[in-house]
């Protein structure tokens, strides 16, 4: 039943909502904050009560949901994380008027549908909640309705949508492989079926499909775009939660289905990798406020995935205890960077909700005075950076260990993994940098324009009391999680291994690799970020324009090449190349036998006349010659009229003849029955 | 007495049909309601020959051992007859709305009226021949409703409707020979009614040319130009007969002829099979390709109605039970949302005269009800789930990816690939609908468009709901559906 309200209390107290709006903006606003509360209380049962849930009867396989630690911890985030939200949207949206029902409307549904994926206990329940919410939150990213908004919308709506269809492929192909998609019989199931390469291909189709969500290389290009133009608290659960909904699918198929297989674990690792750094190095470039926040969310995809990667490698190569310290870290990675994006997304839509710009050159120097808001800010990016003491340092620390420990085990790939190490710490290196780039712009330097550095200072208020709370609140948490005594505990409640609990975070070596990061975050942000991104007095944008992945490729391939490929194909075929002259040819060829059929006949007849029945010629009348053409003419009109008038009476009798023969065999019928 | 019952639902519309040609009505309201009474009526008589359920056939009339006119009730026909029944009297209503000054709609509802007996004849058929002689009368009764307007176009339209129907029902008229001379007269019986000692080659030959035959209701591919030409005719005519009536009477004909007439048992693995899932295939690829270029609002449906009719006879041809179980429901589901869809798009070419797609910026504003319902449908016809779209595909996919064969899962991929390409087509339209790209929108201060009437929105917003109740709930559906799959009704 907790979870039934978790699920779908939301997605009914939607509609509700919605009518209210109707009738009154701040009743609605209300209402919908205290739908949230409902669920985060209900949501904080979960551990404790560790309920499951199932309909049969419903969609092809019934909608099934169970709790365990993960699972539980991440209901509860995602309840935290709307609660937050929309406390902060109130204020964020209050000069605003147009389309916040419809806002209201699909952020709670779509919080009911995310506790669904998160709950699901199996494929078919997270596919079918995966599948809405990809569709609710697309309002978020249209939300402005800009042109800019609009390509971004669709830009992410083709995406889930392929995303969706991908994952759809997989899900039948693995169905059909193992003959399961119950997350408690997958992993027999899988280890049973003697279609192994059907479940690798499942795999794949499954990791694309979920990674178009979670913003992996090379389906990322939605994320970049669609957060900058979409509303802050829209952005915070864009980033904070509904890219975990693409990892919690990846994870989960991983965990049961997949655990065993060296190639996908490392097509994991390796994409892992690549948006690692891609990110960071995008988030490094970018002079905008949410775009950086955006490919930095990317960048920690990337660090969760390569998590992952190393768990399965792990597991396959027969290392239980180094995969569980892989998949603590990415477990811990993910809650740590959903309430690190929480906190840095609302303090950006501070910054929105008063400037109305995201331009670093703009906003530069606007928190100076705003002390909540640059604590909370400063939290965030220690937080994210992996500074000791704070969330992300552990979290990080476990992944790295688990790269360390594939080093040492996993022989024949030792090289390869100690480079992908480098590029581990490089990626956290360039997080740090990228962090105190905003930091410091935002936070430390004035304005170029002293006019504006006088107004931005001259108001120290930039957030009502609920948005500090909230802001505040959720910023302290980075402190809090960065206890290694409490971060070990919920690890070791999520993953059910208690040997976490014995991890020390605090050792030389681990430090070590910490310390490797900064150093080289600091070096980078000195060299790099003053004296190349920085030049005479602003933050400029060095990355080249063509470098796009969407509009380079994908856009081009989508709208241009394949369309044309197979237009030339399908043109062949088309209606006027071939249809239309093989319709006429069979026509033609139609007509042609029709003819010689008939002049066949003629022909027997001329030719029975010339020999066997020969007519006694009667002598015709002497006319002139005129006379006589005029003559034939209106003869052979008055045949034709003729003949003309006969075919539809004849027509008109038949069918009047069939009508009577119709009617008298239904009389018969009756009257035989009755007999 | 069963006799009069069989015959009760096929002859009254048929008869109260023509009578609206002839009886002079005072006023337009009056006919109408003289005409949904007489379809109401006919729904009733419908559902209680369905209830009743005469055991066997019932023999109208035969001319000789292998040739009769019969009905029967199975579980197939109480499926197509039942969802026609359900649609018909919904319908019905939106036309008077739609067809509200139209100076010809007399001539419009007769014909209208006497389709649905003839439908229904098709439905309780219990014989090849019989079935056969209603299909050609629904080629010919339909033809006037093509040409409604009379203009060049649909004149145009009509030539080809008449052509391709009626010669393609020609080509499946070898079969019926062939199903005489070799079956048990072409009795429907599940699994097939051929005797197993006639040559296969004759039997491939014959149940192939029924394929196409047939097909060509079905819209598939060589011929299946009819029907987006014929999406001139007025909106009802195009979501009840083109979406779901007669189209469906070609796919419920194909399935007839293969599971209940040549059997499955006699065609897996040969050519013939493979041609016709080849055909399938290639004609929903195709078709939802051409969905994507074209502009006009309801080619586009009319195309994507193509595609998922290749769907249904892809279910079919894979021959497979689940396969057979997955053909049906994406009739029956397939019926409930292209005919939203369409009612959808009539509303609004109704309601603001205009007919492209291009033309739709920022109209979802203004008729809310309308896009939001339509928008359920789009969203139901990709696949997503909830909504009843995704149940059938599901199903079709898996008999799809279960059969074993290279086309079984070649038409897989395919399904998925068409689903994208459907998203595009589809869900394109909502968006173009409710975000319009800002200074782009056509309505916010230029001609006010309204709302559609209450009449209209009764059927699309019942349409929309049933969508959403079969997506969530289809257990029973597919319990019975899955019965008659498996031969036990």
């Amino acid at each position: 039943m907790l979870i039934a309200w978790i699920v779908f209390f939301p997605i009914a107290a939607a509609f509700a909502v919605f009518l209210v709006g109707r009738k009154n903006e701040y009743a609605r606003d209300l209402a919908g904050t205290a739908v949230c509360a409902a669920v985060f209380l209900a949501a904080l049962a979960l551990p404790a009560v560790k309920p499951s849930f199932g309909i049969g009867g419903i969609l092809v396989s019934g909608l099934h949901f169970r709790t365990d630690g993960f699972r539980a911890v991440y209901g509860i985030v995602t309840a935290v994380m709307w609660l937050f939200t929309s406390v902060f949207s109130i204020e964020y949206f209050r000069h605003e008027r147009e389309g916040l029902n419809r806002y209201w409307f699909f952020v709670l549904v779509t919080l009911g549908a995310t506790e669904g994926v998160m709950l699901s206990a199996d494929l078919m329940t997270s596919f079918a909640f995966f599948e809405m919410l990809s569709l609710t939150s697309f309002t978020w990213v249209i939300h402005e309705e800009t042109p800019e908004a609009v390509r971004a919308g669709y830009t992410y709506l083709f995406i889930a949508v392929i995303g969706g269809l991908v994952l759809f492929m997989g899900l039948l192909l693995l169905n059909s492989a193992a003959g399961t998609l119950a997350f408690s019989e997958l992993s027999e199931a899988v280890r049973a079926s003697d279609r192994q390469g059907t479940i690798l291909a499942a795999g794949v189709c499954i990791l694309f499909g979920f990674g178009a969500k979670a913003g992996m290389f090379p389906v990322h290009i939605w994320l970049p775009k669609a957060h900058p133009v979409a509303p802050s608290p829209g952005s915070a659960l864009l980033s904070g939660i509904l890219t975990k909904v693409g990892i919690y699918g990846i994870l989960m198929t991983a965990l049961e289905a997949l655990a065993e297989n060296t190639v996908y674990g490392r097509l994991i690792f390796i994409l892992g990798l690549v948006t690692m750094l891609l990110g960071a190095v995008l988030a490094l470039f970018s002079v905008n406020l949410k775009r950086t926040l955006a490919c930095s969310s990317m960048s920690q995809i990337g660090f969760i995935l390569s998590g992952i990667g190393m768990y399965v490698q792990l597991t396959a190569g027969g290392f239980e205890e180094g995969a569980e310290v892989a998949l603590a870290g990415a477990m811990l990675h993910m809650l740590n960077h959903s309430m690190i994006k929480l906190t840095l997304f609302m303090a950006a839509g501070v910054v929105v909700m008063n400037l109305h710009t995201l331009l670093l050159d703009d906003i530069r120097g606007y928190g100076r005075n705003k002390l909540p808001l640059k604590i909370a800010f400063a939290l965030g990016a220690l937080g994210i950076s992996g500074v000791p003491l704070f969330n992300g340092y552990i979290s990080k620390t476990l992944l790295h260990e688990g790269i360390v420990e594939g080093a040492h085990e996993l022989h024949e790939i030792a090289a390869q993994l100690h480079a992908a190490e480098w590029v581990f710490l490089f990626s956290g290196g360039l997080t740090f940098a990228y962090m105190l780039k905003l930091f410091i712009c935002i936070f430390v330097e004035k304005n170029s324009s002293e006019e504006k550095q006088r107004s931005y200072e001259a108001k120290p208020a930039c957030m009502n009391a609920a948005s500090t709370a909230v802001i505040c609140g959720s910023s302290l948490v980075m402190a809090v999680l960065g206890q290694p005594a409490v971060m070990t505990r919920i690890a070791a409640f999520m993953t059910h291994n208690e040997e976490i609990l014995e991890f020390r975070a605090f050792t030389l070596a681990n430090l070590k690799g910490g310390a490797i990061s900064l150093l080289i975050g600091a070096a980078v942000y000195l060299t790099a970020v003053r004296h190349v991104l920085y030049r005479g007095g602003s933050y400029v944008n060095l990355w080249p324009e063509k470098l796009d992945l969407e509009n380079a490729v994908m856009r081009p391939l989508l709208t241009r090449i394949l369309p044309g490929f197979f237009g030339s194909i399908l043109s062949v075929f088309g209606e006027n190349r071939l249809l239309r002259p093989a319709a006429k040819g069979l026509v033609f060829i139609g007509t042609f036998a029709g003819r010689v059929l008939c002049d066949s006949m003629d022909a027997l007849v001329v030719l029975m006349k010339k020999t066997v029945v020969r007519e006694r010629r009667s002598v015709s009348p002497d006319i002139g010659k005129v006379t006589a053409f005029r003559t034939v003419r209106e003869v052979t009109q008055e045949t034709v009229g003729s003949v003309r008038e006969n075919f539809s009476f004849a027509m008109m009798m038949t069918c009047l003849g069939i009508l009577i023969v119709l009617m008298a065999l239904v009389l018969l019928a009756v009257f035989h029955i009755r007999l | 007495m069963d006799i009069l019952i069989m015959l009760l639902p096929v002859l009254l519309p048929v008869a109260g049909g023509a009578l609206i040609l002839g009886i002079p009505f005072k006023s337009e309201r009056a006919r109408n309601i003289y005409a949904e009474i007489v379809v109401c009526v006919t729904s009733l008589a419908a559902f209680c020959v369905i209830a009743y359920h005469p055991e066997g056939r019932v023999v109208l009339y035969s001319i000789s051992k292998g040739f009769s006119l019969a009905f029967r009730v199975d579980g197939l026909s109480v499926l197509f007859a039942g969802m026609v029944s359900c649609m018909w009297p919904l319908v019905m209503l939106y036309a008077f709305e739609y067809m509200h000054h139209d100076k010809r709609g007399g001539a419009f509802f007769a014909f209208f009226v006497m389709t649905f007996g003839v439908t229904l004849g098709v439905a309780f058929s219990a014989n090849l021949t019989t079935m056969y002689v209603f299909y050609e009368l629904l080629s010919l009764v339909t033809l006037p409703l093509v040409t409604h307007y009379g203009h060049r176009e649909s004149m145009y339209a009509g030539r080809i409707y008449a052509v391709f129907t009626i010669g393609g029902a020609s080509l499946s008229f070898i079969a019926v020979i062939a199903a005489t001379v070799f079956g048990d007269a072409g009795t429907f019986s599940y699994g097939g009614c051929m005797n197993s000692f006639v040559r296969p080659g004759i039997i491939q030959a014959s149940y192939l040319l029924a394929f196409l035959g047939f097909g060509t209701k079905a819209a598939v591919f060589p011929i299946y130009y009819w029907l987006p030409t014929a999406s001139v005719a007025p909106t009802p005519v195009t979501a009840l007969l083109h979406a779901v009536a007669v189209v469906n009477s070609g796919v419920f004909a194909v399935m007839r002829t293969t599971w209940y007439v040549f059997g499955p048992d006699v065609l897996v693995g040969t050519p013939a099979q493979e041609i016709c899932l080849a055909l399938s295939i290639f004609t929903l690829v195709f078709a939802s390709v051409v969905a994507i270029k074209e502009r006009h609002f309801k080619r586009r449906l009319a195309y994507s109605t193509v595609a998922n009719l290749s769907y249904m006879l892809f279910g079919i041809e894979l021959m497979t039970v689940r396969g057979f179980t997955g053909g049906m429901t994406h009739m029956l589901f397939h019926g409930i949302m292209k005919m939203l869809l369409f009612l959808c798009a009539g509303a609004f070419m109704h309601q603001a005269e205009r007919n492209y797609i291009f033309e739709m910026n920022g109209i979802g504003r203004k008729m809310p009800v309308t896009f939001a319902c339509y928008t359920v449908g789009a969203l139901s016809l990709t696949g997503i789930p909830f909504f009843c779209g995704f149940v059938s595909k599901w199903i079709l996919m898996e008999a799809g990816a279960g059969a074993g064969t290279a086309l079984g899962v070649a038409g897989t991929c395919a399904l998925i690939a068409a689903a994208f390409l459907c998203a595009v087509y589809s869900l394109s339209v909502s968006v173009r609908a409710f975000f319009p790209i800002a200074g782009r929108e056509m309505y916010r201060n230029g001609k006010d468009v309204k709302e559609a009437g209450v009449l209209m929105l009764i059927p699309i917003v019942v349409f929309a709901v049933l969508t959403v109740v079969f997506g969530t709930a289809p257990g029973t559906v597919l319990d019975f559906i899955g019965r008659i799959a498996a031969g036990q009704i």
